[in-house]
């Protein structure tokens, strides 16, 4: 999404120091000033009509960058592509980093790692798997955290890859800055889900065999004919994770750009009424804030917690 | 993986059901196999490096700090015992030598005094026996004295009566006047004067 509205406007937002006044004063002068510059703004502006060009959605089209094609198979080079590298750069590569220095007496960022860490050992995996199962499966269920928890934070960075609005600079058409997030398209989420779901029904039953892992899935004194309906929908349930957990994590992030770029500045564009691009900007900077602060993480720590959870089930043999 | 390949498989049929992904925001939900496919490439070395180089060393470093820190506490804990143990041994050396600086104090004291009560005990002694020495002499110089005085009145009975009498006087006449001088002169005050009066002492100290 385009953030170059939302940053030419930022220097703007922030009423005057004033010394000597009550916060109550203070708060109504920039509630005014604020709604003055909306008013004016819209006086010199006004409105262009509804914009029928602009397409929120591209901001989230993947338009192939390099063609890659294998028989029926599209491989294209693509953002999503770019992200995904990015967070696999990153991911690797901070933890190579800080792994390879680690101090017996650590610095900031090495304490923040450690505590990421033990966040995925002790709380996210051992805490819901059983002993051996989270030594097992600790790897799998940190690389998850780890790889969404990147991918969703450089999705609040803006980076230049607008494919469809390009600035010029001295000559060059660069593309303009946008924000972007892998785990805001559907096929990401679900490919890891679905790698999950297919690894801990494996695990399943490779642990307690073909037979025993299904009727696991029965609840505890459940016998006879109640049996069938029952098994019938814990097969169902069973296939309706694949959906929750990849949509949640998709849905999520989806829904914080949308916000982000609706209130910071798409609004206004859709409606053709610039003023609007001021008054929702602040709402954008707390949505931004919210986003970024608790729900990367939060999502990230859901989805391999939930992970654990399966493989939890799923070892310990039963409900 | 042949996992991959199932779910590569999976998803191409899944792709060929939402195909038309042009029309409105479709494209945000229909799966793209080949984004899965990157996804699982990044995903898989992502996995490959933290499984292979990142955890197992970060593992091993956080290990080694909860060793140090094991060692550290139980070095603490011995240390500390240690100490109490010296402590508490000083602790019972210290009383040991007040104990003994008491008995010693105690010791000195009893000793100065029994000295103390000895010298005065010799010096009592001393006066004593030089008092009783005096008040000898004192009476062996009375005793001279009184002699003397006995002698000479004896004497000048004898020269007087001779006078007296014109005649001299034979031994037995001496006898009975020498004896009934003296029993005439009353001697009594005398001895009594010498009889080892602290007055005649202190003179004769002197």
């Amino acid at each position: 999404m385009t953030t170059a509205r939302a940053t030419e406007e930022r220097p703007e937002q922030g009423p005057a120091e004033r010394g000597g006044l009550s916060l109550k004063a203070k708060l109504a002068i920039a509630l005014g000033v604020y709604l003055l510059v909306a008013i004016v703004l819209y006086a010199i502006f006004g409105s262009d009509g509804r914009n029928e060009e602009f397409q929120p959605q591209d901001e989230f089209k993947l338009d192939p960058w390099i063609e890659l094609k294998i028989g029926s198979l599209d491989l294209s080079f693509n953002k999503a592509v770019l992200y995904l590298l990015i967070a696999c750069a990153l991911t690797a590569g901070t933890m190579l980093l800080i792994s390879k220095r680690m101090q017996q007496r650590p610095n900031r960022t090495q304490t923040i790692i450690e505590g990421a860490y033990d966040l995925t050992y002790n709380n996210i995996a051992k805490g819901n798997m059983p002993e051996d199962a989270a030594a097992k499966w600790f790897p799998f269920v940190a690389t998850l955290f780890f790889f969404i928890w990147f991918s969703n934070m450089i999705g609040y960075l803006p980076l230049p890859v607008n494919d469809h609005e390009t600035v010029d600079i001295v000559g060059i058409e660069f593309p303009a800055f946008a924000l972007y997030a892998a785990t805001a398209n559907l096929s990401i989420p679900l490919v890891l889900t679905l790698t999950v779901f297919f690894l801990y029904q494996a695990e399943g039953i490779r642990r307690h065999g073909l037979v025993k892992y299904f009727k696991g899935w029965l609840p505890a004194g459940v016998s006879g004919a109640a049996a069938v309906p029952i098994f019938v929908i814990e097969v169902i349930s069973q296939f309706v994770r694949i959906i929750s957990l990849s949509v949640r994590l998709f849905a999520n992030i989806l829904a914080g750009h949308l916000l982000i770029l609706f209130m910071g500045g798409g609004l206004a564009v859709l409606l053709g009424i610039a003023a609007l691009g001021w008054i929702t900007l602040p709402v954008a900077i707390a949505f931004f804030i919210f986003e970024v602060g608790l729900i990367a993480t939060l999502q990230a720590f859901i989805f391999a917690t939930l992970t654990s959870i399966y493989f939890g089930e799923a070892t310990a043999g039963g409900h | 993986m042949d996992l991959f390949g199932d779910i590569a498989s999976f998803l191409l049929i899944a792709q060929e059901g939402g195909g038309e992904e042009d029309g409105g925001g479709n494209f945000l939900v229909s799966p793209n196999v080949g984004l899965m496919i990157w996804t699982l490439l990044a995903f898989g070395v992502t996995l490959y490096l933290l499984n292979k180089l990142a955890f197992p060393r970060i593992a091993e470093a956080l290990d080694r700090r909860r060793r140090a820190i094991d060692e550290s506490i139980d070095q603490a804990e011995r240390t500390k015992r240690e100490a109490d143990e010296l402590l508490e041994e000083y602790r019972a050396r210290l009383r040991e030598a007040r104990e003994q600086a008491e008995d010693i104090v105690v010791r000195a004291r009893r000793a100065a005094d029994a000295l103390a009560d000895q010298s005065k005990a010799a010096a009592n002694r001393q006066r004593e026996e030089l008092m009783a020495a005096t008040r000898r002499e004192i009476e062996a110089e009375t005793r001279r004295a009184l002699d003397e005085i006995r002698k000479e009145v004896a004497n000048l009975t004898v020269a007087a009566t001779e006078k007296v009498t014109r005649k001299s006087l034979t031994p037995d006449d001496h006898r009975r006047l020498i004896e009934e001088a003296l029993g005439e002169v009353d001697f009594s005050a005398l001895a009594g004067d010498g009889d080892g009066s602290p007055r005649a002492g202190e003179r004769e100290s002197r």
